[in-house]
């Protein structure tokens, strides 16, 4: 079974074009959605999870029409969504087996088993009779991966999961998804780089509502390596180079600024040859074709 | 640093939106309320210019409650803001004083609030100078009259309640307090209103009235139309003590806010934390399997879920505090209103069922209020706690969302109306009433009260989801209910337009439900399937995902469109249209339907094109014999019989004008003379017929009309416009069913400003004592003097059947009884047809027959009833002249009508007054069941013996003297104390009444059927003529006019006859009194200024008073101009009884000349109270100053 988005296209009611001819194809495994903030990854995510209509194209998941047989597909989505509530006044176990009922899961014994199992899974088991509104943000987080993966779902959409997660938790979070990931589509959008760089088998970069890269990371990184060129310059000289180079990425190290050139060749002196990171191609396709913007 | 933050408020408020919409709010309900009658408020009345001083300020105030809502908003967020935008950290970390802080926030915020509240004045201000008002409704332009209420009652209102949300906002930090609190203060302020109702406590209310509504009205509530022109509110009184007492408690407030406010920002909270419990075993999560659950669809699977979401959202609303508060409010409301149930001069009722559904109705209210905002609350739920999108992803179907909001506040409402019942019942256990009706308060609350539940609900979720914006929603719903009456004045009464229309009306012991169920269950469906349809829209609208565009929702609604929802939508459809049609097809076709406009201007052309023929001279009736057949189950009756006609006048009559009553149900269906005659005009709109007889009706001769009415109900009419009279069970009617002689007076516009509207002419109410024409006719009409009376009248075998006159057969005949009653006596033109299932409870009085025909349950004030007959006619025959009849008989009819109604022998008695009356305590409460059946047999002598000329001042010699004649069995019967609490209630009606004058003021000689004057000026007035010159003298003088006027034909006395009578009994120091209290309008301005006693020796005390005495001359308008005096007036000292209550040991009659007195008197016993005419006698409209303690010599 396999996600294909072709074409796809949505104007919001204030003017903003949110997707540009969007076209891809996600296959089982992990799809991480790369771009920066209001690049259109969640519009994106709300149109595959049947929360939004696109003005144009198609999107397929398998034999289904995810824009008309919306039913269907919720029956085998998980989806957590880049923000989200609770109700407050309600704890962590009466809240999840609610959601469980929703999905369909009728058998009393059985929910019972798979709440206590997620509970269990995202660590919030001591906390589960806690009321929800005294969760903290990563808690929170956690228990909205618990709910996304109720009754074992086949498409996993999970908008900017790891944002307000502890280091220890994020790796617990994306070794839950990489194991769940085998059998399944999980596309998981972020603006960390690392996320995907860990994880996903293929990737795309979409900025402008416009897809500027597909394909592995592996790939993404071949295409860049060899042509990513450093230099340590001074403050006073930023200008100057932003002007005459065609800058992807500037950042400070020590206090100095590091700018970042894609090139085939060394592009002037003082520039080194370094190693191709994600981030690279990340900033690449991001800054690579449009007017640098400073970072830092 | 405080006119920074001053400063500072006023900008970012500047910036608000909000403030300018609530001043646009509040502007446009005042505009809307003087301009146009969309918005009520208050208003003028009669004589009152609708922007007399009064009137504005009367808005002003009540407008100024509402303003509540608006400071709770305003106020509530100054501080609260900052919390709920995080910068409380940023901002309390900055060098600022608290006090600056605070007091910034507060004038910042007041200042505005005061600035939205200016709304008020300037609407309507600019709705007086509106070019489409009238000028002559209107006085002069005048500032003074915007403002002066606006200072006096606006400003100290919203210091004192823009502190208290203040303080609230700043010191509970919770949102939720701010939405709730003014709504809360409201609900509470309703709920202490309705604890300080009783007359007793009237300035005690005023005082602790926060907005000083009450204090305003007491201030102003005896004021005359006169002086609610002229005068302006002014600040004294109970209205400074009021504004005084209300100020000075904000100002409390804020002390107490700025002490209890703290600077940090995490608070220890009240209650103590649980700790949290670290679970000691150990988790791994990486091990943890997730097991496989199997996933299922389909209608159980829906269904569970639709039943999981229910409960869910039930749940969730009764978490809500400010549903709690809601509840609890609405509660203590209807409890409050518990303890004064259905009083009648301070006398309860027994707390029937059906009354304690009237009080639970009370809750009608904050239902709305919690349909309304709950089912905003739960459309909005996910997306408040932006849980939205995670449930939208959920795979069920998409009714299941709405559906389970709609069927969580069902299943609340049903939890609520339980709880109603169980209050009602408490209550009624509470009173020691244990005959608990349940089925009929499931009856009621679960079919009426839960469909009006039902519309409103899912009408205001149609509104949230379509409008999609929560409080826009609540906006759209108002404005709904607003435009829904704005229809009606465009002339769309119809109720096919009314939203929610239809209603179980009255509920009758006798009659039950009655016949009102059939239009009831119509219109229900009528409405049920609307609001289904509606509802069906919704589901489809509705938002599930992040699409808020409406094409959006409607690209996604598209694919909702299940062949079952399409099915739900048509089917609702085809049941609205086709009920619609049938209840119009009834109503309309069936029935006739005109509305008001229409009503009127039949009115108008009737006037018009007959009016010439008011005076035509007709014969009059002098015999009438009918059979009246009812049937009850179909709710008809015909009547066949005849009338003899004689021409009584000195000239031939060739026209015989015949009126017939116009109701779509009669018909009639032959009219026709012994005599040949032709129809020379017939005006079929009116039903009124002229016939020419080919010979003419000589002086003296007679002729015979035979004609039969049938009365035929056919399909149904909405319930307020449906006939009550004749019904499944306690049918009564009169003889205006019947054709009638000539032009009906009765069918003309009355109110003067209506008239004028349509371009009539003002009109007298009554025609003058000395007018010829009026002293021909009785109070009953110019159709006849008196007749002979003979009717047959059968009904169903259940049932019996009554009319006036004694019963001379009874027999059975086909399933039928049928009653034959002939009066053997001429009698009134005047008759009654009753017809229900009865008990009968019989006595003798001498050897007069008395019964009372009742239903069945309702035996509780029989004895006394039975008593009150017997002691009046006892009385009535010994002092004023033998009773006319052999029998006397009351028959109980549902409580439709409140009133009882006194014909030949008989009297009509409604079941909703006297029948359920409970006196708790014989000393304390007045027995009403005893006194309307005093006044009603006195009527047969007033009104039956005596018949008056149908001029002005006639009710004096039927009802002032019928009050008079109940009012002396009563003080035989009773305590002085009664009597006493009898009388105040008299003066506060007659005070009150004679403020809210439509025309003009009449003295009681003069009164035009003016009921405060008639019966409460005319109580005190006699009450007061009989203590002066003696109750035999008066009742000497009745006894001359009974023996001159009883029993006779045209012309009839009026009230310039009976007060002959009168001054023929009163000595000449007294004449005076008759001028005063019968031909003038006279007040007193009665006061005790000082009282001091003096010990003379053992047991001898010499009272000092001084005591002001002012007699006032009012006009028509209630202008009083000072007269000189030279009255006689009680001076009274009050002493402590044996029971240690107050009593009289000195009262006696002192001659006033001048405003100040001093009087000395001895008494000998220690005194107490002391002062001028301390029991009331005269009209006085400051009687609680008339006395006052007494006080040893030298120490006060």
């Amino acid at each position: 079974m396999q996600l294909v988005i072709q074409n796809l296209n949505k104007t919001y009611a204030n003017g903003v074009q949110a997707l540009k001819d969007v076209s891809l194809t996600i296959r089982q495994g992990m799809f991480g959605l790369l771009g920066p903030n209001g690049a259109g990854k969640s519009s994106l995510m709300r149109t595959i999870a049947t929360l939004q209509e696109a003005d144009s194209g198609s999107i397929t998941l398998g034999d289904l029409n995810v824009l008309t047989q919306k039913d269907e597909v919720r029956k085998i989505l998980g989806y957590l969504p880049q923000e989200f509530g609770v109700y407050p006044r309600v704890d962590a176990v009466t809240l999840l087996d609610h959601l469980a009922v929703l999905k369909g899961i009728r058998q009393k014994g059985e929910r019972t088993d798979l709440v206590n199992a997620l509970l269990h899974k995202t660590n919030l088991w001591n906390a589960r009779t806690k009321n929800l509104g005294g969760y903290s943000g990563g808690m929170k987080q956690r228990f909205g991966i618990a709910q996304a993966l109720i009754a074992n779902p086949k498409l996993i959409i999970v908008d900017e999961p790891t944002a307000g997660l502890d280091p220890a938790e994020r790796n617990r979070f994306l070794n839950l998804l990489s194991e769940i990931g085998e059998n399944t589509i999980v596309i998981l959008s972020t603006h960390i780089v690392e996320d995907v760089k860990e994880l996903c088998t293929d990737m795309a970069i979409i900025n402008k509502g416009q897809v500027l890269y597909k394909g592995s990371p592996a790939d993404a990184l071949a295409e860049v390596s060899g042509k990513v060129w450093k230099k340590a310059i001074a403050k006073a000289e930023l200008e100057a180079y932003r002007k005459s180079h065609h800058i992807i990425s500037e950042r400070l190290i020590a206090g100095r600024p590091v700018i970042t050139v894609l090139s085939e060749h060394s592009p002037e002196d003082g520039f080194e040859r370094a190693t191709a990171d994600l981030e690279d191609v990340y900033f690449a396709n991001i800054f690579g074709h449009a007017k640098p913007e400073p970072v830092a | 640093m405080f006119k920074d933050i001053f400063l500072f408020e006023l900008n970012y408020r500047k910036a608000r939106a909000a403030n300018y919409i609530y001043f646009l709010i509040m502007f446009l309900l005042c505009f809307l309320a003087v301009t146009t009658d969309v918005v009520q408020i208050g208003g003028a009345v009669g004589q009152v210019k609708e922007n007399a001083p009064v009137v504005i300020a009367q808005m002003i105030v009540i407008m100024g409650v509402f303003m509540s809502l608006i400071a709770s908003a305003i106020m509530g967020v100054a501080v609260l803001r900052d919390f709920e935008h995080n910068t409380e950290a940023i901002l309390f970390s900055t060098p600022i004083k608290k006090v600056s802080y605070l007091m910034g926030r507060y004038w910042g915020s007041f200042v505005v609030l005061l600035l939205v509240a200016t709304s008020l004045p300037i609407a309507f201000m600019l709705g007086d100078l509106w070019p489409t008002r009238e000028a002559d409704r209107l006085l002069p332009f005048n500032m003074v009259t915007y403002w002066q209420p606006f200072f006096v009652f606006v400003v100290p209102n919203l210091f004192f309640t823009g502190a208290l949300f203040f303080a609230s906002g700043a010191l509970s930090r919770k949102s939720i307090v701010i939405y709730t609190q003014g709504i809360l203060l409201l609900v509470l302020y309703l709920a202490s209103q309705s604890m300080l109702r009783d007359i007793e406590q009237k300035e005690i209310a005023a005082l602790l009235d926060p907005f000083g509504v009450r204090a305003f009205s007491l201030y102003t509530q005896y004021w005359t139309p006169g002086e609610r022109n002229a005068l302006q509110i002014p600040m004294e009184g109970y209205i400074l003590y009021n504004r005084l007492i209300w100020v000075s408690v904000g100002v409390v407030v804020l002390v107490i806010t700025h002490f209890s406010f703290s600077f940090n920002v995490v608070r220890s909270s009240i209650f103590r934390s649980r700790p949290i419990k670290e679970e000691r075993n150990q988790i791994k999560p990486e091990e943890t399997k997730i097991p496989v659950a199997r996933q299922f669809t389909g209608l159980t699977t829906h269904i569970g879920q639709l039943a999981k979401l229910t409960f869910f959202y039930f749940q969730m609303v009764f978490k809500e505090i400010p549903f709690i508060a809601i509840v609890i409010s609405g509660m203590l409301l209807m409890f409050l209103n518990a303890i004064n149930l259905n009083e009648l001069y301070g006398t309860s009722s027994y707390p029937t069922t059906y009354s304690i559904l009237g009080l639970l109705s009370g809750f009608n209210l904050f239902f709305v209020i919690i349909a309304v905002l709950y089912s905003g609350e739960l459309v909005w739920k996910e997306r408040a706690v932006n849980l939205n999108l995670i449930i939208d992803a959920m795979p069920m179907p998409d009714f299941i969302s709405l559906t389970s909001k709609f069927l969580g506040l069902l299943l609340v409402y049903l939890v609520l109306l339980f709880g109603l019942i169980v209050c009602g019942v408490l209550i009624q256990a509470s009173y020691g009433y244990y005959k608990f009706e349940l089925g009929v308060y499931f009856a009621s609350l679960y079919s009426e009260t839960l469909l009006f539940l039902v519309l409103y609900t899912l009408l205001s979720m149609f509104i949230q989801v379509m409008v999609n914006n929560k409080f826009l929603g609540f906006a759209v719903a108002i404005a709904f209910f607003i435009l829904v009456g704005f229809l009606g004045q465009m002339g769309l009464e119809h109720p096919l337009f009314q939203f929610g229309s239809g209603s179980l009306g009255t509920y009758s012991d006798m009659n039950v439900y009655g016949h009102f169920v059939t239009p009831f269950t119509w219109f229900q469906i009528y409405w049920f399937a609307f609001v289904v349809f509606l509802f069906a829209l919704a589901v489809i609208f509705s938002v599930r995902g992040s699409e808020a565009v409406m094409r959006m929702r409607w690209k996604s609604g598209k694919l909702r469109l299940s062949r079952q929802l399409v099915l739900l939508i048509a089917s609702a459809v085809v049941i609205f249209i086709s009920s619609g049609f049938y209840i119009f097809y009834n109503t309309n076709i069936l029935n006739e339907y005109s509305n008001s406009d229409q009503g009127e201007a039949r009115q108008v052309e009737y006037e018009k094109t007959l009016k010439k023929y008011e005076f035509r001279a007709q014969p009059r009736i002098v015999k009438i014999d009918l059979a009246v057949d009812l049937f009850p189950r179909k709710r008809d009756f015909t009547a066949e019989g005849y009338f003899i006609l004689k021409n009584k006048t000195n000239e031939p009559i060739q026209d015989i004008h015949i009126q017939e009553n116009p109701a779509s149900e009669v018909k009639t269906e032959y009219l026709r003379f012994d005599r040949k005659n032709g129809v020379t005009e017939k005006f079929d709109k009116f039903r009124y017929t002229i016939y020419t007889l080919e010979e003419p009706l000589r002086p003296g001769d007679s002729l015979r009309m035979d004609f039969k009415t049938v009365f035929q109900t056919n399909g149904f009419v909405e319930t307020g416009r449906s006939n009550t009279q004749v019904i499944f069970n306690g049918t009564f009617f009169n003889n205006g069913y019947f054709p009638s002689l000539g032009y009906d007076r009765g069918f003309e516009i009355s109110d003067d400003n209506d008239r004028k509207e349509k371009g009539l002419p003002e009109r007298e109410r009554m025609m003058e004592r000395n007018d010829p024409r009026g002293r021909a006719m009785s109070l009953f009409g110019d159709d006849a003097d008196h007749i002979d009376f003979t009717m047959r009248i059968s009904t169903d075998k259940d049932q019996t059947a009554i009319a006036p006159g004694y019963l001379v057969r009874q027999w059975e005949d086909n399933g039928r009884l049928y009653f034959e009653y002939d009066m053997d006596a001429p009698m009134c033109n005047f008759f009654s047809m009753i017809s229900a299932r009865y008990e009968i409870k019989r006595d003798k009085w001498r050897d007069v027959t008395l019964e009372i025909y009742y239903h069945k349950g309702h035996e509780y004030n029989l004895t006394k009833m039975m008593e009150g007959m017997k002691d009046a006619l006892d009385y009535y025959a010994k002092n004023f002249s033998p009773f006319q009849f052999r029998q006397m008989r009351i028959m109980e009819f549902p409580r439709y009508a409140t009133f009882a109604q006194s014909f030949a022998n008989t009297v009509p008695f409604s079941e909703g007054i006297g029948f359920i009356q409970k006196v708790d305590d014989p000393d304390k409460d007045l027995d009403m069941a005893y006194y309307v059946t005093a006044h009603e047999v006195a009527h047969q002598w007033w009104g039956h013996q005596v018949m008056e000329a149908g001029v002005k001042g006639n009710a004096m010699l039927s009802e002032t003297m019928s009050q008079y004649s109940a009012l002396m069995v009563m003080k035989n019967k009773f305590s002085e104390e009664i009597i006493e609490k009898y009388l105040k209630y008299e003066l506060d009606r007659y005070l009150s009444g004679r403020a809210f004058e439509q025309k003009k003021e009449q003295p009681l000689a003069l009164v035009e059927s003016q009921g405060y004057i008639h019966y409460n000026k005319g109580s005190l007035v006699m009450y007061a003529l009989q203590d002066y010159i003696g109750e035999d003298s008066v009742n000497i003088a009745l006894k001359r006019f009974v023996r001159d006027w009883g029993f006779k034909d045209a012309p009839y006395p009026t009230s310039d006859d009976l007060l002959k009578y009168f001054r023929a009994v009163t000595p000449d120091s007294l004449q005076y009194l008759i001028g005063d209290m019968f031909e003038t309008i006279t007040l007193f301005e009665n006061k005790a200024e000082s009282a001091e006693y003096r010990e003379t020796g053992n047991n001898a005390f010499e009272v000092t008073l001084k005591l002001a005495t002012e007699k006032l001359r009012a006009d028509s308008t209630g202008i009083e101009t000072p007269i000189a005096i030279n009255d006689w007036i009680d001076v009274g000292v009050y002493g402590k009884s044996k029971a240690g209550k107050d009593s009289l040991i000195y009262l006696k009659k002192h001659k006033f000349t001048q405003k100040e007195n001093e009087i000395k008197v001895m008494v000998n016993a220690k005194p107490r109270k002391a002062g001028i005419d301390p029991l009331h006698k005269l009209i006085d409209r400051h009687s609680d100053d008339n006395t006052k303690g007494v006080v040893k010599k030298g120490e006060g």
